[in-house]
Formats: C-alpha cells, structure tokens, sequence
C-alpha cells in the first residue's frame, strides 16, 4: 500500500547530516527571530513554548533536508498544530469569559476573534455594500487582536506565497482530520472514495457557491452561523433558542462525521478535501502560484499509488496521466513520497518537468516552513505556554 | 399628491411606510414610473432572493447565449406570471394581505417548502425522459451529465419565485392593492417587474462559462444545498407558526 | 532559447517569492492589513448597531443613541434602535431613564435596569415603550440582535425594536 502513514515506498535519498544542518541553516535562524519577542517579554511559560517550538520547526525541517521526505514530516508538524491550537485557544476563551460559547453582547462589541474560513462569504457584501458580514472589529483592540484587518492581511501574504498550500502548512483546523486519519491502518471505506472521489472532491465547490450566495442574501456568515465543524473546538454563539440548538447540533455533528469517523475510516482528509468551502476557494489561488507536483510520463507506469496516497483526492487517473494534479492539490507532498519510481516530482512553473526537482522542492519548503514557522509555530507556542500554566511548574 | 411619498427601502417590513387608504385615481405615468422606480432600486433585494435559484439553474444549461435567454425568458416570464397573480390577489383581498393577513407565515412556509421541492426535482433531472421498458433503469444522477433543458423547470422556479413574498415585492403589493382599479394594479406590478428583471440580465453572462461536467455536477450540487435550506427555512416558520399558533 | 527564458523568469519569481515570504511579518502583513482597513468597510449595523444619532449627557455619563437599523436585502433580523449607557462604573445601581429616540423631543422609551455587584453577573432589564414606534421588553437579556440589555465591556448596550406592525420571518 501506499499510505503515507505507513514507511516510505521507496529507500529515501538520504543527504549527508553535514549538508543537512546547512540546509537548515536558513530555518533555524528564522525560527529564533520569530520567536525571540517571546523571549523578551512573554515570561516564563511563553519561552519553554518558544524554544520547544524552535527545536520542532527546526528538527522536523532538517529531517525533511536529511530524508527527502515532506509529507511525514510536515504531517508531524500539522497534526501538533491541529491538535494544540484548540488547547490554547479554549484555554483563552475559558480565562476570558469562562465558557466557550460566545455570548450576544460580546458580538455587539466587536470581541469575536476573526477566523479565515469566513473569508469568501464576506465577498459580496463587502463590494457591493462595503460592509463586513462578521460580528468583529476592523482594528485591532485590547480585547480583541485578532482583528478583521489583520487576519485577512496575514491571509493574503500567506496566500501570495503558499496558494493552495494553506491547507497543509498554515491552516490550524486541517491538522484535526489529518490526525484522525493517520490512526490506524485499515482503510475501510476505500472502495468507497475511489468510485465516488470523484463526485466529493467537487463537494466543496458546492458549499462554497451557497455559502458566498446565502451570505450574501441574508447578510449573515452563514458558514460560521450554520455549517462550521470546528465551532464545536473553539467557539460557538450561545445557545439562547431553538435555532441556536439547531446550530450547536449541526457543528457537533459535522465535527464528528467528517473531522473524527472518517477520516479514521477512509484515511483521507474528509473535512478539508470533501467539505471545507474555505479549500476551495483557496484552490483558486493554485493558478498563480509558482509552484506544483507534477508527474514524470516517462517514469511513471499508471501504479495509482499517487492516487491512493493523496489525502484529499486530489489525483485523478486523467490528470495523473496528463501529468498534473487537480485544481485542488495542497502540495502536502504525500504522492511525491509514495511514488516508488519518482515520476511524482515538485515543480517549479516554466521549468521543465522532472529537472533539478530536489531544488523546486527546497525554494517551495523554504518559503512554506518559515510561514509555517512564523504563524503555526507562533500556535503551537502560545499552547504549549498555556499547557505550561497548567502543569505545576511555576 | 394623496400618497406618501416613495421611498427606496429595503427592509422586510417596510410596507407600512405606505399609507393603505386605496387611492383614488392615479395617473397612469405616475404609476409606471412610481413602479419602475420601486422595481429598480429594490432590484438587489430581488436579486438576492432569487438568484440563489436562478444561479444553479443556469449553469446546468448547455454553454452559450442562446440556451441561456431562452431559459431566463421563460423563468421571467412565469416570474410575471406569479407577480401578475399575486397583484391580482392583492388588489381582490386590498391592503390588508401583506399586513395583517395572519397566513402569512404559512404562505412563506408553503412557498419555500415548494420551492425546495421544485430544486430538488430538477437538480435530480426529473422528470426523465421516457424509456422504453426494455430498457435499463439509468441512475437517478448521472453526475457531470447535464439534464436536458427542459421548460417546466425555469417555469416552475420561476413561478415559485415570482409569487415569494420578499419584501419588495410586499411593497408593491400594498400599493397595487390601494389602486382603484384591478388593470391598474396589474400594470403596476408590470412595470415593478420590469424594473426589477433588468437586474437579471447579468445571468445571461453565464452562457459564456465553459460547461465541464464538474460545473454541472456542481451547480447541481448548489441546487440540492438551497433546496435543504429553503426546505429547513420554510419548514421552521411552519413549525413556528404551529406552535405560535 | 525560450525555455531558457522561461527558466530564469521561474527562478526570479521562485526568488522573489523567498524575498515575499520572508517579509510577511515585517511588512507584507501590515502592508496589507492597512489596505483591509482604509478600505472604507463597516461592520454589519445588525453586530455594530449602526451609526450614532445623537449624545446625552447626564453629568457622570451619557447616553448615545443611534440611528434605527433597518435589516438589508434578507437579513434575519427586526428594525431595532440601540441605545448605548457608559461608562458603566459612573452608571448608579438603578437605571430608569426615559429616552428619546428619535429627536422630536418627546420619550419614546424607558430604560430601566439594576447593575449586579458581580461584572460577570447577567444584566436583565426592562424596556418600556411609550408610544407605538416601539416594542416594550420585560426582564430581557441577550436575546437576539434588535431585542436585548447586556453589558458589554465598559457599556450597557441595549436594543430596542421598532414596531413595524408586521409579521417578521
């Protein structure tokens, strides 16, 4: 099989550890700029969380240098984030206001923290009536950094330098459903996403035209009001009625179904690859992104193993054969690694494919782990600060 | 004049801004254009309530200009239909239907109810052409296979849309029905629609989209999500008013 | 010689890409976060309350009152006016004001509502229409966006909805 849980399909090129430390070089300086702030002035807990943070980035970049694999690495990385970031958020979220549930008066005032999933269904509105559909605020304030302006700012520069490989390297919701599918090893719906794949891979398309349309029309977010699974791990609007049940009911349900059963049962990312709207719209930013996978027709013998091994379907028998990927390919590196005769390449746009692959794939990884660096490690530090609080160290 | 003036509003509720004496004798021009007026600048709100369905409908079509107004005509045309119904029945009952008619509720339930139905039915590509029985049962969707244009679609949802009562069309509704003659209220309604369809020529841009069978299978997808909330929406004011009683 | 070109316009993007990832927090992001912000964009008035008609001051606080927020397009939501009470640390224990709402010099609503000793604690509060422009509230919190008296940070937000004689959705 070519799970990408399972050992690589093929003996890793190893690099010499010499090289390797130079290769990551680059990184490990990166990391302590970003995180020396925290050592400045963010107290004790805040710097054991920096220093974890920077010993990870940097050792999982330097085994991704020394092993010429991403996609184990990476999903080391991702998964922690996933997993972290709620513990730290809930944890704020606790100490601010003492539940998780967000009350009506704190949307009044502008205190919800914006998340980037909202981004497309503020679209419309915001061109055709210059208003945001979002209970936030624009700036910055004391009781709420997490301002429109900043986040969508941040998604951009992200966006500019990632595309589409938000999903793998920066999202911190992805990790959830990737986790759940990378435990155990039986695929027990296999059958099932490799005849319909290609019907759910176009899911999220669906979601994403009603979502910008419904918002639009009720002038409501009405993915983070009606469809959103991770409300269920961060926050929620209170339950005040029947509706607000109705809601609470939905994400708790969509939580469970596509971010913990099945990805447990199909091994594949349900929520990103099969629901997320959010994805599809950031597979739009595919088209101007410079880099992509790509495969080599010469070397590749149609052995599906890329297809099997990718965690949102993103691989059909057709585009494999043309030598690309789909529109929605999250540069997770997961058919690069499975591919036994190495067809499956990184690519840099308007080279020729399958040359000099090992240097599309250091320009690509150097750009997406120092964001990762910068914005999930930022994360996972504040999380583990938080876990630090909690544990009798103080 | 013996009528408030007209306001551009758009809110659900805006009705009562107008008084609801019928009015004596409104000069026709004053009319057309009082409609016109009211149908333009409330077209968005139009828009918003019905491009939800006309979106996914037209991207189901075969690529090109033609399909495309031919299926828009049609869906306009039974949108006039509905509106013209509707003026009729405003006019027939007076004022008192949009504002204190307590059906109203059921009406807006058993609407989007029907218009969830009417979604799901062509998003699924019922009905099927005839078979002979000798033939094998196709598949209920063959996904990326567009359904063959069929009229009773556009006419059904756009029947359905012409007589949802959003709130412009409420609106209008309160002023045909102060008009003192039924022609009167009819021609109003006309020229209120034809303020509000020139919002829908946008959609016939749409004929230019390259049609692959993901798009099709996508906006059918569309279709079946609207149908669930406009089958939820209409469902729970039912519910709602049940229990309100 | 084509492909040459093509080649070396991939590595510059490739590296200028390098040079756009490795200003992302030092410029890029506050770059774009400004462009976000001077965009001219509001809030929605149904989380914002819209914008403010007038000011009264009652000497340790005042009152602001805004202009009535209409639901746009579809909006799930009743035509409320809110009214704003701060700071709340001047506000005394009991509140019973009558306001007017919509500048014609005449109260339209009164405002009545107890402070809790605890910040954390839930504020409920009454709201009493004097005319038929507006809908009276008993022992109301948070209840929905156009009905509710809640503390929010150092305010007293309450909105009250206006009567519009119609069956909302």
């Amino acid at each position: 099989m070519a799970s990408p849980s399972s050992a690589p399909a093929r003996p890793p090129a190893f690099r010499s550890i010499g090289r390797s430390i130079l290769l990551t070089l680059p990184i490990a300086l990166w990391s302590l700029l970003m995180f020396t702030p925290s050592f400045r002035s963010g107290g004790r807990a805040l710097s054991i969380g920096a220093v974890l943070v920077i010993v990870f980035m940097t050792s999982l970049f330097f085994l991704m240098m020394r092993t010429g694999e991403t996609y184990r690495w990476r999903r080391i990385f991702f998964v922690a984030l996933g997993f972290l970031f709620p513990v730290g958020f809930i944890a704020s979220l606790i100490a601010e206001r003492g539940t998780m549930s967000i009350p009506i008066s704190r949307m009044v005032s502008g205190d919800t923290p914006f998340c980037f999933m909202v981004t497309p269904a503020l679209i419309l509105p915001a061109a055709f009536a210059r208003t945001i559909v979002f209970p936030g605020s624009i700036l910055p304030t004391a009781s709420n950094p997490h301002s429109i302006a900043v986040m969508i700012g941040l998604w951009f520069a992200f966006t500019l330098v990632l595309g589409k490989a938000w999903c793998s390297y920066a999202c911190f919701f992805g990790g959830m459903d990737e986790g759940f599918a990378a435990f155990g090893k039986r695929r027990r719906l296999h059958r099932f996403v490799t005849k319909y794949g290609s019907i759910l891979r176009l899911i999220p398309w669906a979601i994403l035209l009603c979502v910008v349309l419904l918002s639009a029309a009720l002038f409501e977010p009405f993915y983070c009001m009606w469809l959103c699974p991770f409300k269920t791990v961060t926050e929620f609007p209170a339950v005040r009625d029947l509706e607000t049940a109705l809601q609470f009911g939905v994400f708790v349900t969509l939580f469970v179904g596509l971010v913990v059963v099945l990805p447990y049962l199909t091994k594949k990312r349900t929520q990103c690859g099969f629901f997320c709207p959010f994805g599809a719209f950031q597979s739009l930013f595919n088209k101007i992104n410079l880099f992509d996978i790509r495969f080599d027709r010469e070397k590749c013998f149609d052995c599906g193993l890329c297809q099997t091994s990718c965690p949102t379907v993103a691989l059909s028998k057709e585009s494999v054969r043309e030598g690309k990927t789909l529109l929605n390919c999250m540069k997770c590196g997961a058919c690069v690694d499975a591919c036994k005769k190495d067809a499956a390449v990184w690519h840099l746009k308007g080279t020729p494919v399958a040359v000099k692959p090992e240097r599309a794939r250091l320009l690509f990884l150097y750009g997406a782990w120092a964001l990762a660096t910068m914005f999930g490690g930022s994360i996972l530090a504040n999380s583990i600060a938080t876990m630090v609080h909690w544990l009798p160290l103080k | 004049m013996a009528y408030e003036a007209v306001t551009p509003v758009t809110g659900r509720s805006a009705e009562n801004r107008y008084t609801t004496r019928k009015m004596a004798a409104l000069p026709l021009a004053a009319s057309a254009g009082e409609a016109l007026v009211l149908g333009l600048t409330t077209g968005p709100v139009c828009l918003a309530s019905c491009g939800p369905v006309v979106l996914p409908w037209m991207l189901v079509q075969p690529k090109g200009i033609g399909p495309h107004s031919r299926q828009l005509l049609l869906f306009l045309a039974a949108r006039l239909a509905g509106y013209m119904v509707f003026a009729a029945a405003a006019w027939l009952v007076g004022a008192a239907i949009p504002r204190a008619w307590s059906g109203r509720s059921w009406a807006y339930g058993g609407i989007e109810l029907l218009l969830a139905i009417a979604l799901l039915v062509y998003a699924a590509g019922w009905p099927r052409p005839r078979r002979a029985l000798s033939e094998p049962s196709p598949r209920l969707v063959r996904i990326g296979e567009a359904p063959r244009p069929r009229p009773s679609g556009a006419v059904a949802l756009g029947f359905l849309t012409g007589i949802n009562l959003c709130p412009p069309f409420l609106v209008a509704g309160v002023r045909a029905a102060q008009l003192a003659h039924l022609s009167g209220a009819l021609f109003f309604f006309l020229c209120f629609f034809a303020g509000t369809a020139i919002w829908f020529l946008p959609f016939l841009s749409l004929g230019f989209l390259q049609r692959t069978p993901a798009v099709v299978t996508v906006a059918r997808m569309v279709a079946v999500l609207l149908a669930c909330w406009y089958g939820f929406s209409g469902a729970s004011l039912l519910i709602e008013r049940i229990i309100n009683g | 010689m084509r492909r040459r070109i093509l080649s070396i316009l991939a590595y510059t993007g490739a590296a200028l890409m390098l040079v756009v990832a490795a200003s992302v927090p030092f410029v890029l992001m506050g770059v774009f976060s400004k462009a976000v912000a001077d965009a001219g964009l509001h809030i929605d008035a149904a989380y914002s309350g819209g914008t403010v008609a007038r000011i009264i001051d009652r000497g340790g606080y005042k009152i602001v009152v805004y202009q009535p927020v209409e639901p746009r397009l579809l909006e799930r939501i009743e035509p409320f006016v809110q009214v704003v009470f701060e700071p709340v640390d001047a506000l005394p224990a009991r509140v019973s004001e009558e306001i007017d709402l919509d500048g014609d010099g005449q109260p339209d609503v009164r405002v009545s509502f107890s402070l809790p000793a605890d910040p954390n604690a839930p504020l409920r509060g009454d709201v009493t229409a004097l005319n038929g422009k507006y809908i009276s509230l008993t022992n109301v919190t948070g209840e929905s966006f156009s009905r509710m008296v809640v503390r929010a940070g150092k305010q007293i937000v309450v909105r009250v909805p206006l009567n519009r004689g119609s069956v909302n959705r």
